[in-house]
């Protein structure tokens, strides 16, 4: 399945009421230590990635940061791909997830 | 012809293995062209025993010059400030280094473990080790803020884990040749001339810094080592990427992120599980900001050079 495939099939996934772990950001190293090990048990399941990830459709403010995939360091712009190896996954730069960093 | 005499403490022999690797001057340079002699080093001393110390004592006493005391390693004061732990001659080497220190003209401490304590001195520290003049940031170490050698100097900090095999030799050269007066040390005894830029500066992926493109994984050609991989070289002084590794590499160009080693709190974060090879961020902003840069300017900055970015800076692309 190529990226914009895929990139639609979790629009349609976020669109469809999947709720996903949003909050707590991962705000400490600790945190991001956490939800990445369980990121890691769950690398060939899409679904689980986007629960644990905290994947949403629209960014999220945090803390007075916008933090939106746009500025984040994973986030390929010209490919629209979050890099980050437990995640892995086409997105829109308007979107999210607990794991963002700048 | 100028007396130089090395010593370990609580060491590796890291230092020792890099100044032995150095080229631009060489070790045999030291001797054949700039006139040094090397009364003993740990590796190269022919002396044993009691010939050892009968040379020790002689150097403390003045009989034999001390032109340049070069110290390897942590002065270890366990166990409860004795030292004899670190026993050598016959004493533990804290009071020769006390002694020989005094009489030196010029002191010179090599690798993170001499100029700060280094790896030893990372808590709990069990050997109580601490720097020639400095425990990580506070001045002071084993001889304290006041000390100056003959010469009128502080010890010569030459920091690194280990450090660069040319940054020793060029400094011990430096002093042997009697150009000792023109170091410039910085507020740390490390000479400017080496430790005033960053280890960025020169890195070949600064253009992966400029445009916020990150490596997310070791051996990735692309990409920035800061912003995920733990890569210090924005905040770290050394010349890792003007003065390359065996004249053709750093560890940067290679994939492998900046640890920082040049600086006093090495190993950062007392070595916490999680905190080596990964950015340490609060709220996914870095908690250490390239030098002088504030967290608002970098959000702004990031922000814009991301949007920015062009395509190649994200394509895999030699660096090296």
């Amino acid at each position: 399945m190529d990226d914009d495939k895929k990139r639609e099939n979790i629009r349609a996934l976020l669109s469809d009421q999947l709720k996903t772990e949003v909050f707590p950001r991962a705000d400490t190293a600790d945190e991001v230590n956490r939800v990445v090990g369980r990121l890691q048990e769950v690398r060939g399941d899409l679904v689980r990635r986007l629960i644990i990830g905290g994947v949403t459709a629209a960014p999220v403010v945090h803390g007075d940061i916008d933090q939106a995939c746009e500025t984040c360091m994973y986030f390929l712009v010209h490919r629209r791909y979050c890099e980050l190896p437990e995640l892995d996954i086409p997105v829109e730069p308007n979107w999210s997830c607990r794991l963002w960093r700048i | 012809m100028a007396n130089l005499l090395w010593l370990q403490g609580g060491a590796c022999s890291g230092n020792t293995m890099s100044f032995l690797n150095a080229e631009e001057p060489s070790a045999c340079d030291l001797v054949t062209d700039f006139g040094i002699n090397v009364l003993w080093h740990p590796s190269l001393g022919l002396e044993l025993g009691e010939n050892l110390k009968k040379m020790l004592n002689g150097l403390v006493s003045g009989q034999i010059p001390l032109d340049i005391f070069v110290f390897e390693g942590s002065v270890v004061n366990a166990p409860g400030g004795t030292g004899e732990w670190n026993r050598f001659a016959g004493r533990p080497m804290k009071d020769w280094v006390a002694d020989l220190a005094k009489v030196a003209a010029f002191t010179v401490a090599v690798g993170d473990c001499a100029t700060w304590g280094g790896i030893p001195a990372t808590a709990p520290n069990p050997s109580e080790s601490v720097g020639l003049q400095f425990l990580k940031r506070a001045s002071g170490g084993f001889l304290g803020p006041a000390y100056k050698s003959k010469a009128g100097l502080p010890v010569i900090n030459i920091p690194g884990c280990p450090a660069h095999p040319d940054w020793i030799t060029q400094i011990v050269v430096a002093v042997a040749t009697g150009r000792g007066g023109d170091l410039t040390l910085d507020e740390f005894g490390r000479p400017k001339t080496f430790f005033t830029s960053f280890t960025q500066t020169g890195c070949t992926r600064n253009m992966h810094f400029a445009y916020k493109v990150s490596a997310t994984e070791f051996g990735q050609r692309k990409g920035c080592l800061f912003y995920d991989l733990g890569c210090r070289g924005p905040m770290t002084h050394s010349p890792c990427n003007r003065v390359l590794w065996n004249r053709q590499s750093s560890k940067t160009r290679a994939g492998m992120p900046c640890m920082g080693c040049t600086e006093p709190e090495f190993p950062f974060f007392d070595l916490a599980p999680g905190t080596v090879f990964k950015t340490q961020t609060v709220m996914g902003v870095p908690k250490d900001m390239p030098q002088g840069v504030d967290k608002t300017g970098y959000i702004k900055l990031t922000a814009a050079a991301k949007a920015a970015s062009p395509a190649w800076a994200e394509e895999d692309i030699f660096v090296v």
